[in-house]
């Protein structure tokens, strides 16, 4: 009993050294404070910058890195602390890193999590460090992911166009011509059903993977949207319920394939030829120049009222605790300029978001094709339950696809679910 | 005090380390996490206190309770085929088979192998169209192409599946050992009366095995309470949310949607669950008991 006692006491006296472990901590840091820029306007000190691995060949991206980083670091003389960050649960190690504040001054973000973080009061705007700034010069569509509430919190350095990649001896097979693809919903309605009567799929839909890629891009070619700033959930509008009932018929068709309800990927069926469009973005084109299957073609996004598709955007935003934020603005606005954009696209293969950067892919037509796709590619649900929201949509589609409900039902019992989340 | 101190002093120098570590990251997170359930903390800033709110929410929350009935049908799937299969495997290499230590390593594969990779294996097997490897071997017996993990009757069962596919040659050592260590007099004594070999597993090995059954039937329930990687990788909690465990809908609130406080109001949920299910299996299946 004594020893137990011994030990409780032991575990108390543990606690509390804890607790003033971490008040010694908050005090050290406050005291041990990076140098930071000035109030006379020049920059000085040092910011820490996070990014991901974009590409394979570290030897390659590590040296494009050191050249913009050299290029901020001699226009500014503020010292960068670059620091590769995986990909895999980078949102707990942002957030953790923040909340325990001592994360990085600039960060890459996707556009889901920008109004999250923005929402949260997370984010720097920056504003007022854009004065003169030739905003003008990025893609309209790129800004849409940048900007919440009329505030714009960080600035993208590339983006993507989701779009179909047709298999050129299926295009053949089903008596069609590769030179003159489907435009329209009715267009390829005619080809999808040419192709099941061939014994293909018409495309691929991962009904257990993102909505950016299954529902989303039909609902705003619809002319539909799924909630909007003042969250009003316009999800079963006509255009909405039509985008329901234009997935359930290429289910109920056999135009996609019968695990779709919550399939993650189709490629074996795309690479074994088995399947006549699916959709693709840059990183598909050199996964199927890799694997060099079969020749493909690579049609423009789809309209129906819209023209409309989907394609995230990348960028550099600054938390609202940096403590060096001028200079973090500063990187964010020379890493995303034409020079460096250039740079950076080059080596990852994306699409840069500047229009005077767009010109590095002259010796590849498919990612030229692609560049100029960008324009239409809206970067998913910009709302900070836009995360939240998905997987609600999601259930209501995957119970239509399963025969349990009808669209009307699907797209009210989603828009309710929608709706009740935002009141919270 | 000091009397004890000089005849244990030893003790507990080895045990500050390990106190000190079980203190900064189980004790304290565990007390930091409880504090955060009556809050609304939105990871940078000061957390607002909101009292029960995130309490009286669980109970009101459809999606958690489904998440938690999930759960619980995995169990069902899972706990005692897992153990069943455990035990048959052991049986099979403890029967003294040729090459027993050979299939000792092929059961125990999956256990090694990274869990990305099987799930992968296993989506590949359970594809819901007729290119899918199962579709294709039961199309021989007549059965029409199944969807498997994308049908939500389907679904929790083939997650289940893979689940006892991957753990079922870890429960195989344990039964292994345990049935190594049962005295072969026994046997003999019971041959000798004229048992007959069913009758010796049934009245000798099962029994004898109480402990591994204890062990076992605990690891396993806290495992299958715990499940999240499968629906993850498989199905994101589809179809209709039929395979959102409790844990997965724990990352998706604490995570994607950064409702940090609400998930941890569901860990606590967890732990109770998982707590007051341990304590009644030790009540029922952890008595030490002598059979002889």
């Amino acid at each position: 009993m004594r020893k137990f006692k011994f030990l409780i006491v032991f575990i108390l006296v543990g606690l509390l050294l804890v607790a003033c472990d971490d008040g010694k901590k908050d005090e050290k840091t406050d005291g041990e404070k990076k140098p930071v820029s000035g109030d006379d306007g020049k920059l000085s000190g040092e910011i820490t910058v996070w990014a991901h691995p974009f590409t394979a060949d570290q030897e390659v991206e590590g040296k494009m890195w050191e050249e913009i980083i050299a290029s901020y670091e001699d226009a500014t003389g503020v010292k960068v602390n670059f620091e590769q960050i995986p990909w895999a649960n980078r949102d707990q190690k942002v957030l953790t890193a923040l909340a325990a504040n001592n994360g990085p001054d600039v960060f890459y973000v996707i556009p889901d999590q920008m109004p999250q973080y923005a929402d949260a009061g997370m984010l720097l705007s920056l504003d007022q460090y854009l004065e003169g700034f030739d905003i003008e010069d990025f893609v309209d569509t790129a800004l849409v992911s940048t900007t919440w509430k009329d505030e714009l919190y960080g600035l993208p350095i590339l983006q993507e166009a989701y779009t179909y990649f047709y298999n050129v001896d299926v295009v053949k097979d089903i008596g069609e011509d590769p030179e003159n693809l489907p435009a329209t919903w009715e267009e390829f309605e005619k080809w999808a059903e040419k192709a099941k009567e061939k014994g293909y799929y018409a495309t691929s839909f991962q009904g257990g993977g993102s909505m950016n890629g299954t529902l989303y891009p039909f609902l705003w070619q619809a002319g539909g949207q799924v909630v909007t700033e003042d969250n009003e959930v316009l999800l079963n509008n006509e255009a909405g319920v039509e985008a329901f009932e234009f997935i359930n018929k290429m289910y109920e068709k056999g135009w996609i394939p019968e695990d779709s309800i919550t399939a993650m990927e189709h490629n074996a069926l795309w690479d074994g030829g088995k399947m006549l469009a699916v959709q693709g973005s840059g990183n598909s084109v050199s996964r199927m120049l890799d694997q060099d299957l079969f020749e493909f073609v690579i049609a423009p996004p789809m309209k129906n009222k819209e023209q409309l598709t989907y394609g995230t955007t990348g960028m550099f935003v600054a938390p609202i605790n940096t403590d060096n934020p001028a200079a973090a603005a500063e990187f964010i606005k020379i890493v995303t300029n034409t020079d460096n954009q250039k740079k950076f696209n080059t080596v990852t293969q994306y699409i840069p978001t500047r229009e005077s950067a767009k010109d590095i892919f002259s010796e590849n037509k498919y990612l030229e094709q692609l560049a100029g796709y960008t324009q239409y590619a809206l970067p998913g649900v910009i709302h900070p339950e836009g995360r939240t929201i998905m997987p609600m949509i999601q259930a209501e589609l995957q119970t239509m696809l399963e025969g349990n409900k009808t669209p009307k039902q699907a797209a009210d019992d989603a828009a309710a679910a929608v709706e009740s989340k935002m009141g919270n | 005090m000091k009397r004890e101190w000089n005849r244990n002093a030893i003790v507990y120098i080895f045990l500050i380390p390990v106190i000190i570590h079980f203190i900064v990251f189980q004790i304290y997170p565990f007390l930091l996490s409880f504090y955060l359930t009556f809050m609304d903390w939105k990871v940078i800033g000061d957390p607002e206190f909101v009292g029960v709110k995130h309490w009286q929410h669980f109970l009101s929350d459809k999606l958690a309770w489904k998440a938690l009935w999930n759960t619980v049908m995995f169990s069902v799937y899972y706990i005692i085929p897992t153990m069943a299969l455990g035990l048959i495997l052991a049986l099979i290499i403890n029967s003294g088979v040729k090459m027993a230590g050979f299939f000792k390593g092929v059961f125990f594969l999956p256990v090694v192998t990274s869990f990305v990779i099987i799930a992968g294996i296993w989506g590949w097997l359970f594809g819901g169209t007729e290119a899918g490897m199962i579709n294709y071997l039961i199309s021989f017996i007549g059965i029409e192409p199944q969807l498997f993990l994308a049908n939500s009757s389907q679904a929790l069962a083939v997650l289940a599946g893979l689940s006892i596919f991957k753990v079922g040659g870890s429960t195989m050592i344990y039964y292994f050992a345990g049935l190594q260590s049962i005295d072969k007099q026994l046997y003999e004594a019971a041959r000798i009366d004229g048992a007959s070999a069913i009758k010796i597993f049934w009245k000798v090995t099962f029994p004898l095995l109480k402990p591994i059954h204890f062990y076992v039937a605990i690891t396993t329930t806290i495992g299958s309470f715990q499940i999240f990687d499968s629906a993850y990788l498989l199905t994101g909690g589809g179809p209709n949310y039929a395979t959102t465990t409790i844990v997965y809908y724990l990352y998706e609130q604490g995570f994607t949607g950064l409702n940090l406080s609400y998930a941890a109001v569901l860990s606590y949920v967890l732990f109770a669950i998982i707590l007051v299910i341990s304590l009644i299996q030790r009540k029922y299946l952890g008595q030490e008991s002598k059979h002889y």
